[in-house]
């Protein structure tokens, strides 16, 4: 096992769960880092062996993910402070990378023109639809 | 969303229905693309992989479990379509699976691993598993939602989500070792309790017996 991630950011760097900068950082390490790489290996053959892993759970289901409601209550700034503090917790240092794409969503609405998302949605319909009812 | 609408929605987009499907694009889409943006500079590769998600999850609807959550099970083909194009940008090294074969293979996990892989589980009966842990954990974490607990939250989160030892998640949040030690201690014999009341292989969920 590595000094420098623990077992649970390990098997989140496998699920491209870890925040974008220790992802990057981690691909960096693992061209050098022999350790690191049998540390990811071991996390395979636990995955393969079906031993289940609480960290693995804990995010695959979003366990303490605030709602996108409440990710929208935040951005305003209108959460009790103790929950605002906790979300900005969870964004920052658990740095939970499926609600940091959330915000940044909510965050684009505003800045966005709704004429760039309508251009986008209709390419992904007209290149899916194919597949509806398939 | 809450999951009978979801279940709604995808019961639709089973029977064909466009504008659910549309419904589920327009819902999703910026979500995932803004995920799958943070790891390319390329945005119209990024929307090439939210593209490809979408028909990955109607490829994958037969099998869909609808007790996971949609917006999770987006976001984990979005994660498989992003590793992909990052293997083949060869940003993402692969990971061999003989590297470790002088430590542990699939066989020589670390004695307190090696039970499970002995045990032959369906994938069905993973599933099972997995969701009573599930539910024992929101269980927990509800219950300090409900009573304003975000200290502890925040405890657990560094320990079971970022992994953290003990010392360095107290020095984070400003508590003391034992305290820490004995919110973790509090967490897990809840979580063990669930396991065994549901009757459920203890050999694997090995952290719930490992001592720190």
């Amino acid at each position: 096992m590595t000094d420098q991630y623990s077992r649970s950011e390990i098997e989140a760097f496998l699920d491209e769960a870890l925040d974008a900068d220790q992802m990057a950082a981690m691909e960096s390490s693992l061209r050098d880092d022999s350790l690191l790489l049998d540390s990811v290996s071991e996390a395979i053959s636990r995955r393969d062996a079906g031993i289940h892993s609480l960290g693995e759970i804990w995010r695959r289901h979003r366990i303490s993910c605030p709602s996108r409601e409440d990710l929208g209550s935040f951005l305003l700034e209108v959460l009790p402070q103790q929950q605002q503090q906790y979300v900005q917790f969870h964004l920052e240092t658990v740095a939970c990378r499926f609600c940091q794409a959330n915000l940044e969503d909510l965050k684009q609405q505003h800045s966005e023109g709704e004429q760039d998302r309508s251009v986008r949605r209709k390419r992904y319909f007209e290149s899916s639809a194919g597949y509806l009812g398939s | 969303m809450p999951l009978e609408a979801e279940q709604l929605l995808i019961n639709r987009i089973r029977q064909g229905e466009a504008e659910a499907w549309s419904d589920l694009i327009g819902r999703y889409e910026g979500r995932l693309l803004a995920y799958v943006s943070r790891r390319l500079q390329n945005r119209s590769a990024a929307e090439d992989i939210v593209q490809e998600t979408f028909i990955g999850f109607l490829n994958s609807l037969p099998n869909y479990d609808s007790r996971r959550r949609l917006e999770s099970y987006l976001f984990s083909i979005a994660s498989h379509k992003l590793t992909d194009h990052l293997r083949r940008e060869g940003r993402r090294p692969t990971i061999p699976l003989t590297a470790a074969s002088s430590t542990y293979s699939d066989w020589q996990l670390p004695a307190n691993q090696r039970a499970a892989s002995s045990i032959a589980r369906s994938g069905e009966r993973r599933s099972i598993e997995e969701h009573a842990l599930r539910d024992a954990l929101v269980s927990q974490v509800e219950r300090w939602r409900k009573r304003d607990d975000w200290e502890k939250l925040q405890c657990l989160e560094l320990i079971i989500v970022r992994g953290w030892a003990n010392k360095r998640a107290a020095e984070q949040l400003g508590l003391s070792q034992q305290v820490v030690a004995s919110i973790k201690h509090e967490f897990v014999k809840a979580l063990t309790l669930a396991v065994r009341n549901q009757g459920l292989p203890e050999d694997v969920f090995p952290e719930l017996y490992e001592t720190e």
